[in-house]
Order: structure tokens, then sequence, then C-alpha cells
């Protein structure tokens, strides 16, 4: 009899029992899933985006169905930083797996500030630095389609906080090499991608946009080809982990970002079309690693043959 | 709130366009009050990709049990045409049942339920619900609009219940020749009511909210928003909050059944 395969991972120095995540802005603050998913089986949650402040969000249509995917322009509504740690983090952190804090501000200085302000808690396990929201007007994707600027808030960041720094990487770049190389040499522990892709929708009744915000973020399974082409060329252009973002519905699709070179996986509108899918996703990876006589999941991790 | 693996017990044209699909859920279902919704899903599909909301029609009884839920959907796109289709022994996958339900105030007698075309889905379980427990109807009147004859759904059930029925069609082929709220005004002016509860197309409901605020009553309505996850995880379904400027209140948690004068009209 063979032993069951060993799923633990590293990511930038925090151990998961097993590579799979909830992507930020996806799992609502983890207790919208706690009737439905054992939320102590996953690798670590990622709650909804932080600001200093909190934010209202975007006016409604915020959401439009397209073929095997979905465009959101939430805005980052988000309960803000103070009634995160006063009210969500009390359920949190009653749970035995690490709980990633993903943050956002429109200028380098509100990063800042709250990275400040969750350094100390024992709470949170990481910091993920979205630097990739397509939704807000200021902020957001300018820090992460400059390489520059991604160094400079990165490395701010950096000098905060000793906690393990994810950067969130967008995917309406054209390289996405130097935007993954710029962070790493800030000093980010590992990067994880794709945030949405920038897109629209139009009703040709009214030729208008279906979303108020005119555009939106992509995600859900359409986007699954381009995110394991970024992350794969991430992976070869950096030595930090690379977390793979992006259409991920099944183990299949968290296998495939495994082999492209990923540490672990995050999901995202998976939740939304089947709450469990982190949870089968994992059964789904064990099952295929023992099948294939496969003794950890890091002995998968980047063996893409070319 | 639980997911389940339904069967479908029966899929029934309803009028044109319109269907009755009745759902077997393993889960109990005998804790859900009226207005409260399903996020229903296609197994094995990715397009459509997201799941469809739809308000709790009825429930199946079974030896004096809640063995599953009715549903009264009309056909617009998509994810309707494709249920349309199922049969007898297919499954769906379900989530539910979520959001906040019409909450009959104690001491409310007087109670008038307003429906425009499909909007009736949800004031059927209303009707059934409050049927099944010691609250006097007597009092209750219930407007029914709809385009034309054949849409009006549902009429069966209510005529059964020795309450008064008002109905009007768009066309004049049934009821009235006008719009739904016109008997309801009458109505509301000869004998206020206690509640006026209603669902259907938002301009409907606005001019039933308006209604109900000239005459100083309360009002309750089920709204529609897109939705994602219909948990309070996307945050996807936002609409305007009356009184403070771009600040929103959520479908799928603060409703879908809100008192009209939370809401910006
Ligand atoms: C809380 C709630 C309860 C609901 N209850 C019922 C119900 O009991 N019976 C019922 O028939 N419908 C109900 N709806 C509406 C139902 O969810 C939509 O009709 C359905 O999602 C359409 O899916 P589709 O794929 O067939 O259409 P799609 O292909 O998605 O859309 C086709 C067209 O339908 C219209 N449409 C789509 N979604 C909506 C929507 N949410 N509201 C209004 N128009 C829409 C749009 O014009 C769109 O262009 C409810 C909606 C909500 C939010
Ligand atoms: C409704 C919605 C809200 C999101 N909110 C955030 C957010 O607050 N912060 C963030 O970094 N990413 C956010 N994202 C992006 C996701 O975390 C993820 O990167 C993206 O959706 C791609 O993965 P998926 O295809 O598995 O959904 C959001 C995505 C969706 C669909
Ligand atoms: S539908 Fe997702 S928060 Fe309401």
């Amino acid at each position: 009899m063979s032993k069951k395969p060993d799923l633990q991972t590293t990511i930038g120095g925090l151990a998961l029992q097993n590579p799979v995540m909830t992507a930020s802005g996806t799992f609502g603050y983890g207790k919208e899933f706690e009737s439905l998913v054992d939320l102590n089986r996953l690798g670590a949650v990622i709650v909804k985006g932080l600001s200093l402040e909190p934010a209202r969000g975007n006016p409604p249509p915020r959401i439009v169905e397209t073929a095997c995917g979905m465009i959101n322009a939430i805005g980052l509504e988000n309960v803000g930083i103070e009634a995160f740690i006063a009210q969500k983090l009390v359920f949190l952190q009653k749970l035995n797996i690490p709980v990633i804090a993903n943050i956002y501000g429109r200028l380098e200085e509100e990063y800042v500030q709250l990275a400040r302000r969750l350094d100390p808690l024992e709470a949170v396990a990481g910091i993920e630095l979205n630097i990739s929201c397509p939704n807000v007007k200021a902020g957001g994707m300018a820090f992460g389609v400059d390489p520059a600027a991604a160094f400079n808030v990165t490395q701010a960041v950096r000098e905060q906080t000793s906690k393990p720094l994810i950067v969130k990487l967008s995917p309406n770049v054209t390289d996405i090499s130097e935007i993954a190389v710029a962070v790493a040499e800030a000093g980010a522990d590992c990067i994880s991608l794709i945030n949405t892709i920038s897109a629209m929708v139009i009703d040709i009744e009214t030729r208008r946009p279906r979303l108020a915000n005119i555009t939106g973020g992509l995600s859900g399974p359409a986007i699954k080809p381009i995110a394991l082409r970024m992350v794969w060329q991430a992976a070869q252009a950096v030595q930090i982990p690379v977390i793979g973002i992006g259409g991920i519905l099944t183990a299949e699709d968290a296998l495939e970002f495994l082999i492209a070179g990923a540490t672990a996986v995050q999901v995202g509108t998976a939740n939304f079309i089947h709450p469990r899918s982190t949870i089968d996703i994992i059964d789904g990876l064990e099952a295929f690693l023992e099948a294939h006589n496969i003794a950890t999941v890091s002995d998968i991790i980047g063996t893409l043959e070319i | 709130m639980l997911q389940h693996l339904a069967t479908v017990l029966w899929n029934k044209k309803a009028g044109p366009g319109y269907y009755r699909i009745g759902l077997r859920c393993p889960g109990n279902f005998s804790a859900a009050v009226p207005g409260q919704f399903v996020m229903l899903r296609l197994v094995r599909r990715l397009d459509p990709v997201l799941r469809r909301p739809f308000s709790i029609h009825n429930l199946v009884m079974h030896g004096g049990q809640a063995n599953g839920i009715e549903l009264l959907y009309q056909v617009v796109g998509k994810a309707t045409t494709l249920l349309s289709q199922l049969k007898t022994g297919d499954r769906v996958d379900i989530l539910g049942p979520l959001g906040r339900g019409f909450q009959l105030p104690s001491g409310a007698k007087k109670v008038y339920l307003a429906a425009g075309g499909v909007g009736v889905a949800p004031l059927v379980f209303m009707v059934s619900y409050f049927r099944r427990r010691p609250v006097d109807l007597s009092q209750w009147h219930i407007f029914l609009g709809a385009k034309s004859r054949e849409d009006l759904l549902s009429l069966d059930v209510f005529s059964t219940l020795n309450i008064p029925l008002h109905i009007t069609t768009d066309d004049g082929s049934a009821g009235e020749h006008c719009l739904v709220t016109h008997p309801l005004e009458t109505t509301v002016e000869q004998s206020p009511p206690d509640l006026i509860c209603a669902c259907g197309p938002p301009a409907m409901l606005g001019c039933v909210a308006d209604i109900a605020e000239r005459h100083g009553i309360a009002c309750q309505v089920s709204i529609e928003a897109v939705m994602a996850c219909g948990m309070g995880a996307c945050l996807g379904c936002a609409v305007a909050r009356r009184g403070e400027p771009q600040t929103y209140l959520h479908v799928c948690m603060d409703g879908p059944v809100f008192d009209s004068r939370q809401l910006k009209w």
C-alpha cells in the first residue's frame, strides 16, 4: 500500500497544508462559505481586498456574464481595514489555516499604512498586495502596469513588514516578465497572477455598455489559457514562488498551473459556480498524485516538458 | 443555506414561455420563508457559467414534510431555455434557501399582494405559507397584472382562496384593461391596508412604492439584480440605497425583499 501523497507546499516562508487557496474577492471574508465548505481543509484563505477606509464600490450593474466567464466591476467595495480587524478577523483567526490579507491603495502611502497596520497582527499570516485591479479609478492597476511603480510600491511595503509578502500582478501588460522581475527585486516573497483581464460588453439594443463602469475585469474558465501562459512566463523569469490564478475550476486545471511552474494556486470565480470547488480540487490533486505514484506535490511543480 | 443535488419531479408548461419545475431536494426546505430564493445551476455546464436566481414558488409537500421546492420561470435567455428542456429525473444543482423574505408584522391583518407577470412566483408561496399557519387571510386582496390573458399565472391557486382577486391585462384580454397599479391604488384609497407586498418588473414596483408612500402604508418589494454568488461573497448585486448617495444594499443578503423606503426609486 502506498502512502497518501504529500500536498504540503511553501510560499515565501509560509507553509501550506496544500496548494489550494481562495482568490481575493471571491470568498468574502470566509464566513460566507462556512456552511458549505470545511474551511480548515483549505491551503489558505485570502480575503476581499482591503483599503484604509471603507469603500462603497461602483454603481450597478456591476456584473455581466460572458461566454464561459464573467466581467465584474465591483470597484473594491470593502469594510475597510479597521472593521476587518475588529469584526471579520475574529472569525478567521479561529480557523487552523493561514489567513492572507489582500490590500489595495490609491497612493503608495496607503499601501504603506495598510501594511504597517497588519504587520503586528498574529492572525494575519501574510499580505497580498493588489497592484492590479482594473476597476478603481486611481491606483490599483496603475502600479501594476509600470515596472518602476511596481518596484517602488513593493519596496515601500517590504520595509513595513516581515510577513510573507505576495504581489498580485495584472495581466494587462505587454511583458509580464518585466513586472515580475521588478517586484522580485524589490523584495516580494512571491508573486500571484493573474488578476482579471480588462474587458467590456455592449447591449446592442440600447447601444450602452452592460456595466455602469463601462469596463470591468474578465474572470472564469475563459481566461485560463491566458493565465497559464503568463504564469509559465513569470515562473521562468523569477526565482521566487509563483501562485497561479485564473479560471481554475478543477484539479486538472490546477495541475496545469503547477506543471507550468506555480507553487500554489488560487481559486476565484469557481467559488460562485460550485462553492465546494476548492475541496474538490484538493481531493482531485491527491487522487492524481496517488494514481501517478508521485510522492509529493513539489515533484510535479515546474515539470513542463518542452 | 445548503447545496443540494435536486431531482426534477416535473417541468410543465404554465403558459407561453412559462414553466413550473418541481424539484426534489435531499435537504430540508421547511424553514424557507416566502420571498427567499435559490441559485440554480445546470449540472456539468460551463456556458452559462453562473448560477441563476429563482424565487421559491412553492414547497413540494410529501407526508406533511417539505421534500422539495417548485419554481415558476419565464424563458428569457440561455439558462432558462436549457432549464425548460429538462425532463423528469434530470438533476440540477441548487443553493438555498437564500436571502431575506417577506416579513408579516404581528398585527398586520389587511395585506395587499401585487404581482406583475412572472413576479407572481413568490406571492404564491406567500399565500400557501400563511394558509398553513394561524394567520387570518380574510382581509387580504390580490392584484394580478400581466401582458395578456395567457400570461396570467397561478390564477387557479388564487381563485380557490376566497380572497378578492383583481385582474388586469395590458391588452384588455382579461380583467381590467389597465396596469395592475390602477386597481391597487383605488382599493388602497377606499380601504388602506396594513401592508403591501409586491413583486414584478422594476417600473411596476416603483409605482407601487410610490402609491404606498403617498398613502403612508408599509410596503415590501422583491427586486432583482444580476447575481454571481447569491450569498454575499461577490458584492455584485448592489442596488442604490435611499438617502445616502453612492451607498448600496446587496440584493442577495439585504433582500431580495426590501422595505420600499430603503431603496432609491
Ligand atoms: C432574487 C431573484 C429572484 C428571481 N426569481 C425569478 C422567478 O421566480 N422566475 C423567473 O422567471 N425569473 C426570476 N428571476 C429572474 C431570473 O433570474 C432571470 O430571468 C434569469 O437569470 C435569466 O437567465 P437566462 O440565462 O435565461 O437569461 P440570460 O441569457 O442571462 O439573459 C437574457 C435576457 O434576460 C434578461 N435578464 C437576465 N437576467 C435578468 C434578471 N436577473 N432580471 C431581469 N432580467 C434579466 C435580460 O434582458 C437579458 O438580456 C429572479 C431574479 C432574482 C434576482
Ligand atoms: C467578483 C470579483 C471580485 C474580485 N475582487 C478582487 C479583490 O478585491 N482583490 C483582488 O486582488 N482580486 C480580486 N478579484 C480577482 C480574483 O482574485 C482573481 O484574480 C481573478 O478573478 C481570476 O481568477 P478566477 O478566474 O479564478 O476568478 C476579484 C474577482 C472577482 C470575479
Ligand atoms: S450575488 Fe454575490 S454578493 Fe449578492
